[in-house]
């Protein structure tokens, strides 16, 4: 955003000099794209989160060393009156107007919450619950979401559940984790994204949709991965088709900002990948690898131009899939070689045609240009 | 209501319901240490290993394996054991004091037949059994862990390796089972207060 401003400055210059608005509204335009920018970006405002989530981690490795000097119902006490002060001090603050120490402090109340169940937990020797106990934080992280209209709460929520899924996928990353099924995760993400439509987080639709993607990868790499990465690629691909073609009202339904062709290329690139290493050694290799490469022409081509993100993750992408080709190769050294030229004779005709097709959109735009004029 | 007065309100009613459930966690959670039937368990010596994880000793019991044979309803479940579900274990109190699995059933027990001596106590059997490779069947209680003050567990670490130790449980009327007291043959290590 603030590179936007900056180039935003630079654009209105010209357009002043060029005689195509006066001095006043350019300063209009530039104050305004200005307290726009502040808004979306303080570093007041981040520092507060990161001082809160500091906190909320103190809280919980402090009850972790579960230290005698506090008695035990003193240490519950002391996670209630944090619980108390947390939510009902940072609607104060809201209300005062300081909107990020508000949502801080709401965010130690969350951290508070958590650090009670382990407090509990810890109290009554309870093993076996972990599972159950993540997603009743995650529940009550939610729910104080949805009361208060919190986007860093419901950002917070997400990041519980991402944990959750994490230890079940892997089957413990803490001990003795016993989960029915990671499918679980499905309905809560559904009702974490329903929660962030009213918080107006985007930031909670963005983790969950990577999210989403690292599921399914885990279960393409635990599983039968050719089938389910297979599957993956085309539901992405058909996503960012969609995406495309009805950019606004893909973006009515998931509001991201018109940022889902990233996600979709992301899922791509990451299905491709498995679906190249699982057949890495046989026939299909050179094949997938032809499709990889399409893939991130295709992406760049259509949407390169809409986002920068979407950009420097194919570039990313193609420097990878060359290494990828180059280490693997394709039977021999000169199928290899091949492969790469044929590749290359392909991507420079469509070079062509590309710049033929914008060098005749750019001869017609200065005409209409000087017609106005 | 102004805007402002109900986000305050919203808070508050928050904090109530959270901490109101927390409460209730912990009321519930005295009640069965307070109302339970006492219940003394010999914790079995462990390889070694790494027991204590953070802030916690693992504990395994004898009746941690139950062997398939004093499975009463095994032939009915058959091939569907392996998979994670429930098991309810009866115990019996033996001459040395320590309480041993007499029987178990996979559904739903018999009613009404247990002994002055025996209880029941509930208990889920983990995913990825290896039930039919040996001759029996891990269980878990949800008693496996002894939290202790950072620090103090690599002492008891060492001793559980070397001899018995025995854990105090209440169990009370739905079997799920709660730890009272660590115990080094007669002596109480740690006694759980009810709050």
């Amino acid at each position: 955003m603030a590179r936007y401003v900056v180039q935003l400055r630079q654009d209105v210059e010209r357009w002043v000099s060029s005689g195509l608005i006066d001095r006043s509204t350019a300063e209009k335009l530039v104050l305004d794209a200005e307290r726009r920018d502040r808004k979306s970006f303080g570093p007041g405002a981040v520092l507060a989160m990161m001082a809160a989530l500091l906190f909320g981690a103190g809280i919980l490795i402090f009850i972790a060393a579960n230290w005698e000097a506090f008695p035990r119902l003193a240490r519950v006490a002391a996670l209630f009156a944090l619980i108390f002060g947390g939510y009902v001090g940072g609607a104060f603050a809201r209300l005062r107007g300081h909107v990020a120490i508000g949502e801080a402090l709401w965010i130690v109340a969350a951290a508070a919450f958590g650090a009670s169940l382990a407090l509990i937990g810890q109290m009554y020797h309870m093993s076996g619950d972990e599972s159950a106990a993540i997603l009743t934080w995650c529940a009550a992280t939610a729910l104080a979401a949805l009361v208060l209209r919190s986007g860093p709460l419901t950002v917070a929520a997400t990041g519980i559940a991402d944990v959750w899924l994490a230890a079940a996928l892997t089957g413990g990353l803490i001990a003795s984790f016993r989960v029915d099924s990671p499918a679980l995760f499905l309905p809560v993400a559904a009702v974490l994204f329903g929660i962030s439509c009213w918080t107006r987080s985007q930031a909670t639709r963005h983790l969950i949709l990577l999210s989403l993607i690292a599921y399914a990868t885990w279960h393409a790499v635990d599983g039968d991965t050719f089938e389910i990465a297979f599957m993956m690629a085309g539901v992405s691909a058909c996503l960012f088709a969609v995406a495309h073609i009805m950019p606004a009202e893909v973006d009515n339904l998931v509001r991201i900002n018109r940022r889902l062709p990233i996600h979709a290329l992301i899922g791509f690139l990451v299905a491709m990948m498995l679906i190249q290493i699982d057949v890495e050694g046989d026939g299909g290799f050179p094949v997938a690898a032809a499709v990889t490469l399409a893939g991130i022409v295709a992406a760049l081509v259509l949407q390169g131009r809409e986002s920068r993100g979407l950009r420097w993750i194919a570039y990313l992408a193609f420097a990878i899939e060359l290494c990828l080709i180059y280490a693997i190769t394709m039977g021999t050294m000169m199928g290899t070689a091949g492969f790469f030229v044929f590749a290359a004779v392909l991507v420079g005709f469509l070079a062509l045609l590309i710049i033929r097709l914008e060098r005749r959109l750019g001869s017609d735009a200065p005409q209409a240009e000087g017609g106005k004029a | 209501m102004s805007k402002g007065r109900k986000l305050v309100l919203s808070a508050l009613l928050l904090a109530l319901v959270q901490t109101g459930f927390l409460g209730w966690m912990i009321v519930g959670r005295a009640a069965v240490l307070r109302d339970g039937r006492e219940v003394l368990l010999k914790v079995e010596p462990v390889d070694p290993r790494d027991l204590l994880r953070g802030d916690y000793v693992i504990l395994n019991y004898e009746i941690s394996r139950i062997p398939l044979t004093i499975i009463s309803d095994i032939g009915e479940v058959g091939d569907r054991l392996d998979t994670a579900g429930k098991i309810t274990v009866r115990l019996g109190r033996d001459e040395d004091g320590y309480w041993r699995a007499r029987s178990a059933w996979i559904r739903n027990p018999p009613a009404g037949a247990t002994g002055t001596d025996e209880i029941e106590i509930a208990g889920q059997i983990p995913p990825l059994n290896l039930a039919y490779i040996g001759e029996d069947v891990r269980v878990t209680y949800g008693i496996e862990r002894f939290y202790l003050p950072e620090g103090e567990g690599r002492a008891i670490e060492r001793d559980m390796r070397v001899r018995a130790f025995g854990v105090r449980v209440a169990v009370p009327a739905s079997g799920n089972a709660q730890v009272k007291a660590l115990m080094d043959g007669d002596q109480v290590l740690f006694q759980e207060p009810l709050y």
